[in-house]
């Protein structure tokens, strides 16, 4: 009798074991820890129409008019449809109902009517600059006026900035807005937020409202997401090892290899939005010849930078924009792919010959420029294998590892530097005019291009495109032609890389232009 | 005493108006600028050139300073122009973990060194003087970055007892104080030993032996208390130390606190957040020697009467 009470009792507190287990087990479930390194860390505010720098969160938090798809294409989020009038004019709005903020606010036409002054006189009022007012035409339903046509005003619908937040609080709140609360209408309830630090969120349970890059289309599957901040790369590896973190949401390059080794984390590779290259200064010696320039450019081995470097991961770039871009889709005769023999043919051209120990000389002057990156291990890796491939066709590169906070500005000095080894992040061909465009000479113009053609086919792009399609002939031309005078040398493409563990699953696509909010709702518990 | 702490606190006026100089010149005159976070891709140098100016960054530096030290020493640290947030607030939101962090390391730091040093100066030049010697030598040498990583490796990765980083519990807290704890450690451990083997050798110490008197109390009760007296100089320093020797710590642990806010402050180049923590780092460095000071001078009444008499 005793031993049968005695395993009653073993039982009963084993069972009552496993359902205190289970029910751990399935509150775990209930959360999840994604962690934000590098470029993601540091996000001041949720103030979308304020900051110059926002996180992943932001797009869980608000919702936007539209959003972007991986191949570029456009997809309504809180907009149900749109359309342009047939000279770029007007942009009318159709909106979804039944779309309400978090404070049970209704979202409307009045909303947009709202919003779109509030970018008056922040550093993001470009994004609205070609509206001239917004009508209301009924309750959902909203037209922009425009002052001059602006085809890639979806693009900038579509950017983080452009979230959308609720007037009433966003009014009381003043610079509080962001930092103590932010109210959208997105997926997430902010509950928590300590900069540089974390970011909690709760489940918004009335979400029904999600574009057509999520599955899911009702809310999250987690109740809570937390988004730690670990500026140091070693540290956020490790939380992820050790299950301190469920997902590492950009993968430095560094610990790919280590990623790809260990069994306990699952990796996934999207499509980046990133590129690396070589400016080259144009605007001094020995770059101010074009065939030394070209001869630069077709020096640098891409595939091998590839495979040595990265492990095959990402591609190799052979224009300035972003394969997923139509306007990277140029004529092939443009395309910068490594040929160290026409490379040779160009500077021995250009009277620079072979020296006795394999560096070019021309009138006595050896062919040594310099070469800058910003610190940080992949490019003081990448600077030297580019080091020895300019070797290889005869040009020393003297390297300088500069301070990141530091560098741009001593590129402001303008003639300081030869080459450099730089990456951009974005998803608009309109970085050409960025990083090219004669105005902006010494940063961002790093290589100091100023050529009369490449200003007026710039105009013609920025400024006389009356529709997309057109929009993306006229940078095409534009790009092709910035190509064809090689201020820079094209490199790699990184690819976005997360890693996650055990307790997490993925959709097997992954949609947008990187882990933005419509893939976050598709992100479940594993069981 | 009272006298005496009057004018050690006079004496900082001018040395905190020539290290708030220093502080605002250093980071000015350092290439960059916090525009660089704000500017976004389509603006123009026109719109660059305005916001320039809306900081005021387009006056004369001393203008500047003149500005920004008017604000501060009416307690008004001024606005982080690429966090948008009051210098104040964020000061104030990060140093509750700061002097967390600095306290367990200098508790941590004080404890052991102090046991360690009398220990390796009552057994001096014995196997455990030596050995001890030689692990302070190392703890003083060690990076504290590549420490902060071993040990989360070996007690957060192979182990497992603490979290790998963060500050959402108490035993977060554990790795980061050790990790700064061992630099003090070593040092107030040789400092320890140093005025222990001194005050050892003076007559006085001599008579009681003479006397009879058992050793332990002998170095307990006489000569560790004449030696405190060095070693309160060093704890006083190392009070405004902790809290910016845990810059690297923070940072590598991922903990709010003033180091962090710095490091993300002085990449962002943003003037009033890097000048805000620097003068907070400062007056904690000024105001640990002052308590250094005044523990000696209560300790040491000759101190005080010299001081008092000048």
């Amino acid at each position: 009798m005793k031993t049968m009470m005695t395993r009653s009792l073993l039982a009963l507190s084993l069972a009552g074991l496993s359902l205190t287990g289970l029910a751990a087990t399935s509150a775990q479930a209930q959360e999840a820890t994604f962690v934000m390194t590098a470029r993601l860390v540091g996000a001041p505010t949720y103030n979308p129409t304020k900051a110059t720098k926002l996180n992943t969160a932001t797009t869980l938090i608000f919702d936007r008019l539209v959003v972007q798809d991986a191949d570029q294409s456009f997809h309504g989020q809180l907009a149900a449809s749109w359309e342009a009038s047939p000279d770029g004019m007007q942009w009318t709005f159709k909106l979804k109902p039944g779309v309400k903020f978090h404070n049970g606010e209704p979202f409307n036409a009045r909303t947009i009517e709202w919003w779109v002054p509030q970018f008056k006189g922040t550093e993001n009022a470009f994004t609205v600059e070609a509206i001239e007012r917004v009508e209301v035409v009924d309750d959902l339903t909203v037209r922009f006026h425009m002052k001059h046509p602006d085809p890639n005003l979806l693009f900038n619908l579509a950017t983080s900035f452009m979230c959308i937040p609720e007037p009433k609080s966003y009014t009381a709140l003043g610079d509080k807005f962001g930092v103590t609360e932010a109210i959208g209408t997105g997926p997430y309830k902010l509950q928590q937020f300590s900069v540089g630090q974390q970011t909690v969120l709760v489940r918004n349970d009335d979400y029904a409202w999600a574009s057509d890059l999520s599955a899911n289309k009702g809310p999250a599957k987690f109740k809570k997401l937390t988004f730690r901040e670990i500026a140091e790369e070693s540290t956020a590896y490790l939380e992820l090892k050790t299950g301190g973190a469920d997902m590492l949401v950009n993968v430095p390059t560094d610990f790919l290899p280590r990623i790809q080794a260990d069994k306990a984390v699952k990796l996934v590779t999207i499509p980046g939005n990133e590129l690396v290259y070589m400016p080259i200064n144009t605007s001094v010696e020995p770059f101010t010849d074009v065939r030394l320039r070209e001869a630069t450019a077709f020096a640098v081995n891409q595939k091998e930078i590839l495979t040595s470097l990265y492990g095959g991961n990402g591609a190799v770039a052979d224009t300035f924009l972003i394969s997923s871009l139509k306007e990277s889709q140029v004529d092939p005769k443009y395309k910068i792919s490594y040929d160290p023999e026409r490379s040779k043919k160009l500077f021995d051209a250009a009277g620079w010959k072979a020296g006795p120990d394999g560096i070019r000389v021309k009138d006595g002057k050896r062919l040594e420029v310099k070469l800058w990156t910003q610190n940080g291990t992949e490019f003081k890796r990448l600077v030297e294998i580019v080091q020895a491939q300019l070797k290889a066709v005869g040009m020393q590169a003297d390297i300088s590892i500069i301070d990141a906070g530091s560098i741009n500005a001593q590129y402001r000095k303008k003639t300081e530097h030869q080459l450099a080894i730089r990456s951009y992040q974005w998803t608009n061909a309109d970085i050409v005019d960025w990083f090219f465009a004669a105005k902006r000479a010494g940063y961002p113009n790093v290589s100091m291009f100023n050529d009369p053609e490449a200003e007026r086919l710039n105009d013609i792009a920025m400024n006389k495109s009356k529709s997309w399609e057109e929009r993306v002939a006229n940078f095409t031309k534009y790009h092709e032609y910035v190509l064809s005078q090689y201020p820079f040398a094209p490199i790699y493409q990184p690819a976005q890389s997360l890693a996650y563990g055990k307790r997490i699953t993925l959709p097997q696509v992954i949609r947008g232009t990187g882990l933005y909010g419509p893939t976050m709702l598709d992100i479940a518990p594993a069981n | 005493m009272l006298h005496f702490a009057i004018r050690r606190l006079a004496m900082l006026v001018p040395v905190f108006l020539a290290v708030s100089l220093v502080i605002f010149m250093i980071i000015h005159l350092v290439p960059g600028d916090p525009l660089e976070h704000l500017i976004q891709v389509g603006s123009s140098p026109e719109q660059r050139a305005q916001m320039i100016a809306r900081y005021g960054l387009d006056q004369p530096l001393i203008v500047q300073y003149g500005r920004w030290l008017a604000k501060v020493v009416t307690g008004d640290l001024g606005d982080a122009i690429v966090m948008r947030q009051p210098v104040a607030r964020l000061i104030a939101e990060n140093m509750p973990h700061s002097l967390a962090l600095g306290g367990a390391a200098l508790i941590f730091s004080t404890t052991v060194g102090i046991v360690t040093g009398v220990l390796a100066a009552s057994f001096r030049d014995s196997l455990f003087d030596r050995a001890v010697m030689g692990f302070i030598l190392l703890g003083s040498t060690l990076p504290s970055f590549w420490l902060a990583l071993l040990m989360i490796l070996m007690f957060a990765v192979q182990f497992e007892w603490f979290p790998v980083s963060g500050a959402r519990s108490w035993d977060a807290l554990v790795l980061p104080a050790l990790t700064i704890g061992i630099g003090g450690t070593a040092l107030i451990a040789r400092v320890t030993r140093a005025a222990m083997i001194e005050i050892a050798g003076r007559d006085f110490v001599r008579v009681l032996h003479a006397k009879g008197l058992p050793f332990w109390r002998i170095q307990l009760r006489h000569v560790l208390q004449q030696a405190m007296l060095p070693v309160m100089t060093i704890l006083g320093l190392r009070i405004g130390w902790i809290l910016g020797g845990a810059v690297t710590v923070e940072y590598v642990f991922a903990r709010p606190g003033l180091g962090s806010l710095l490091i993300t402050a002085l990449g962002q180049r943003d003037y009033p957040l890097v000048q805000g923590c620097l003068l907070m780092l400062a007056i904690a460095v000024m105001l640990g020697t002052l308590l250094g000071d005044l523990a000696q001078a209560a300790l040491d009444p000759r101190l005080r009467e010299a001081m008092g008499a000048r």
